[in-house]
């Protein structure tokens, strides 16, 4: 369900026969990270601030993992009110699931009316995207390993959806450093971060040493019940011919609360004691039918963790420019 | 003065005329000051272009491969633009080329063909030491004004704009594939192998160009992607840096000093 | 002045540390979307961040309102304050819930369709490190920056200010749309529902103001226009954070003057006329 580094990778493996290119980078990958001269996506402020602080780079690394991604429309898999958790089910333990009833009286006025709705996360969309994104971030790190850096810094994550081929596309990249006349890091796996130059340098001056970037995807399906579904399309009440006045949509609103407090989740559990530092947040809602919905909402940033004291800096000098 | 067997006798005039001390450029004041700091002084705005037919090359629908003949044709389009801007910046007597942007225009006149347009301003030391690369060529660079002399303070110094490209075709997926994993998300690790190939060989090309300069490094890597006219499974990737080497010195630049901004 | 700092020994030290256990760690995770910047300007006044947070509220508006009548539409305006009273309460709560002083930076996305108003905020719950818990949780949509400015000023967030307003533009009778299809003209009729629509925008923002008991509305943002589903409906929606002069007087930042020398970098850009 969450992706972060460094990934088990006995969980992701789905298909064991499959010869993807982990722990097997394509000959190109390795003619030129054993070639003598390094590549770095740095900007040049970036790359001067790196020096600045004794890393050196050794390369540009990155890592791909392409996925099928199916479909998980309405009607496509399971009909109304068969859920995944079985007829009108509760989910297991653990997944977030809530289910609303009609409150007129349990009485079907038409075989329209829908009498049962449901919030549930999809469990299964979380692990396929966890798998495609750890996948590419290890092998990533694996090309990191393979140089023998200590750390990856300014890394850049894609998530590009081929429409036309049905695939999902997940890229990691970044930059491996070498910190100068420092050990290798535990078990001799590269940190990671997604901050560059200064803002390393100054997270580092703050006392926070980064330690992986961190992300992970919560995705939670809507299907709305009769109240919601007049509240959202303004249909006519049945019950004494009114509408229904200005008021909240609490399945709708319980439901984007949900997937978002759920990434959250997801992270936090990725970070012990630690910080999760320059967190980004982006929640897509796409709206099927009727209320229906499908809300996702991806959480990244890095993980960070305090290896001095807390020592505020001095208060900036406030500028105004002349120009 | 010798007329370089490539340019257009129109060029050669424009030239003659910046010989005589004066300098334009498209540098903006700032990185004018900036390239002076940095030791350099303005000679004029260089350019180079070329109008190239790609050919066509018959792609098979189920099959990731590279398509080397458009991967020819980009690559040598862009190389032909570069070398005729480096002829105009010889000319001059500069030392290096810097702020180099890159550019494809397509003509409505020309189905398959497309200028590749190479421009930058060339610049040449104060202190008359070269800082022409290992080949005897003036240097070029993507570098800003603000990059130029930032690189300068940390040792390094430009050598080349260096490049490499691969033209990929991405299999279509038959019916047979798709149906078989129907509603599950999985890896395709075909698909996967293909794209990581397709970059990792247009870098490997950019390092091969470095490593014929005998650099150091390549700074500001970017990897880009395009389709350009070929529709959607035929992709370009492109790779470009600047390659430095690190040359004698060490980082000379400042801490910098915590200001806030109180402008809008 | 303390002694400049030695980044390379900071980086080791550093890369080192990460094999021993970590220094006074907090009692759980800390979350943030402060950028290091951020971070770093809050810690310059003894703040700091404590969790990442959210408010979000989906409220109905009834059928059949945009379409005819006159003056402001009610239900409109009042489920678009109801979305966002509703959100900003959610975070205030989750931001109390994390013990956190306030929430900062917060961003606001608002959809408004015909049949409901969708707002989500995000934010990042803040705190005076070791400080006490406070009675009662800010929501401002300023900036970490701004906020540490704010601060040092003397003055202090309370809350988010907001008003939304929608009005009819009334339909001109086919008469009169005949009679001036060829003259210069005001639109009396649309100038007056602009004025109307803007006036009682405002007027909301600064009521939701006046009731935290703020002194001013800063970094006020407005949006307006006519609705994509309902051309004759007009939208205005007004934004701001209510401060309040916490110090005994302002306090003077007396900027420096500098000449800085960049610019925006130039791009690279390969443009492909497709």
């Amino acid at each position: 369900m969450v992706a972060s580094g460094p990934p088990d990778t006995g969980d992701v493996d789905p298909d064991p026969g499959a010869t993807g290119p982990q722990g097997d980078l394509p000959e190109a990958a390795g003619r030129r990270l054993a070639s003598g001269s390094f590549s770095s996506g740095l900007t040049v402020p970036d790359f001067a601030a790196c020096l600045q602080m004794g890393l050196r780079p050794v390369g540009l690394v990155q890592g791909f993992c392409v996925m099928q991604w199916g479909w998980y429309g309405a009607g496509s898999q399971y009909m109304r009110g068969m859920t995944p958790f079985g007829f009108g089910g509760d989910a297991p333990r653990g997944v977030y699931s809530e289910s609303y009833s009609c409150p007129h009286g349990g009485f079907a006025y038409s075989n329209e009316h829908r009498i049962w709705g449901q919030n549930y996360q999809q469990p299964w969309v979380e692990a396929a995207w966890a798998q495609g994104f750890g996948s590419a971030y290890s092998r990533m790190v694996e090309e990191a390993g393979a140089v023998g850096a200590h750390g990856v810094i300014g890394v850049v994550d894609t998530t590009r959806h081929l429409a036309d081929m049905n695939v999902t596309e997940f890229h990691i990249l970044g930059t491996a450093v070498v910190v100068e006349g420092a050990a290798a890091p535990p078990g001799a796996t590269p940190w990671t971060t997604y901050l560059a130059g200064q803002r390393l340098a100054k997270l580092v001056e703050a006392g926070y040493m980064p330690m992986s970037v961190v992300a992970a995807l919560a995705s939670v399906r809507v299907w709305a019940y009769c109240v919601t579904e007049m509240l959202m399309e303004g249909t006519l009440s049945r019950f004494g011919g009114n509408y229904l006045p200005v008021s909240e949509v609490e399945q709708l609103s319980r439901a984007h609360m949900a997937a978002r407090s759920l990434a959250r989740e997801h992270v936090r559990s990725q970070l012990g004691n630690d910080t999760l530092q320059g967190a980004l947040i982006v929640a897509n809602t796409q709206s099927l039918a009727q209320g229906d919905e499908v809300i996702e909402c991806a959480l990244r940033g890095t993980r960070v963790r305090r290896f001095k004291d807390f020592d505020p800096m001095d208060a900036p000098r406030p500028t105004v420019r002349l120009s | 003065m010798t007329q370089p067997q490539d340019l257009p006798k129109e060029a050669g005039h424009r030239l003659e005329e910046l010989e005589h001390g004066l300098f334009t450029s498209d540098l903006s004041v700032n990185e004018f000051l900036l390239i002076k700091e940095a030791g350099f002084h303005p000679l004029g705005f260089v350019m180079g272009s070329s109008i190239y037919h790609t050919g066509i090359q018959a792609r098979r629908w189920s099959k990731s491969q590279e398509l080397t003949k458009l991967t020819e044709a980009m690559y040598n389009a862009r190389e032909l633009a570069m070398t005729r801007m480096e002829e105009e910046a010889d000319q001059l007597g500069a030392d290096g080329v810097v702020g180099v942007r890159l550019d494809v225009n397509y003509y409505e006149w020309g189905r398959d063909a497309a200028e590749f347009i190479a421009v930058g301003t060339a610049v040449k030391a104060e202190d008359g030491t070269s800082h022409r690369n290992k080949l005897g060529k003036p240097f070029t660079s993507d570098l800003s004004g603000q990059d130029f002399w930032t690189i300068m303070q940390t040792g390094y110094v430009p050598q080349g704009l260096v490049m490499g490209t691969c033209v990929f075709h991405i299999a279509h997926r038959g019916i047979g594939q798709t149906l078989g994993t129907v509603g599950q998300n999985v890896e395709l690790p075909n698909f996967t192998q293909a794209l990581y190939e397709a970059r990792e060989l247009a870098m490997t090309r950019m390092q091969d160009e470095a490593n014929t300069l005998e650099a150091t490094g390549i700074v500001g890597v970017r990897l880009e992607e395009k389709s350009h006219q070929w529709g959607s499974h035929t992709i370009e990737f492109l790779s470009l840096g600047t390659a430095v080497t690190k040359s004698a010195g060490d980082v000379t630049l400042p801490k910098p000093i915590t200001v806030i901004s109180l402008d809008n | 002045m303390t002694e400049p700092i030695d980044l390379r020994a900071e980086m080791r030290l550093a890369a080192d540390s990460l094999g021993k256990p970590a220094h006074d760690p907090p009692s759980r995770a800390v979350t943030s979307d402060l950028s290091v910047d951020e971070g770093l300007l809050l810690h310059s006044i003894g703040w700091e961040a404590v969790d990442v947070v959210f408010g979000a509220s989906v409220v109905s508006i009834p059928p059949m309102v945009w379409t005819w009548g006159s003056g402001e539409i009610a239900p409109a305006s009042d489920a678009h304050n109801q979305a966002v009273r509703g959100a900003a309460k959610t975070l205030g709560e989750q931001c109390s819930h994390v013990r956190g002083h306030g929430v900062v930076g917060v961003r606001v996305e608002v959809d408004v369709q015909r049949h409901h108003v969708d707002v989500e905020l995000t934010g990042t719950a803040v705190r005076p490190v070791r400080g006490k818990d406070p009675n009662r949780a800010f929501v401002s949509d300023l900036s970490a920056r701004d906020f540490t400015l704010l601060h040092n000023a003397g003055w202090a967030p309370i809350g988010l200010a907001f008003g939304a307003s929608f009005v009819y533009a009334p339909r001109r009778s086919m008469g009169t749309t005949m009679r001036q299809s060829s003259q210069n003209v005001e639109l009396t009729n649309f100038t007056e529902a602009m004025y109307a629509a803007r006036e009682a925008g405002m007027e909301h923002m600064q009521r939701s103001a006046l009731d935290m008991g703020a002194q001013g509305i800063v970094a006020v943002r407005v949006s307006e226009g006519p609705m994509w589903f309902a051309n004759h409906a007009i939208g205005f929606t007004a934004w701001g954070t209510a401060v309040r002069l916490e110090a005994e007087s302002h306090q003077y930042l007396r900027p420096e003057v500098i000449l800085p020398l960049d610019d925006a970098v130039v791009e690279f850009e390969a443009q492909s006329l497709r």
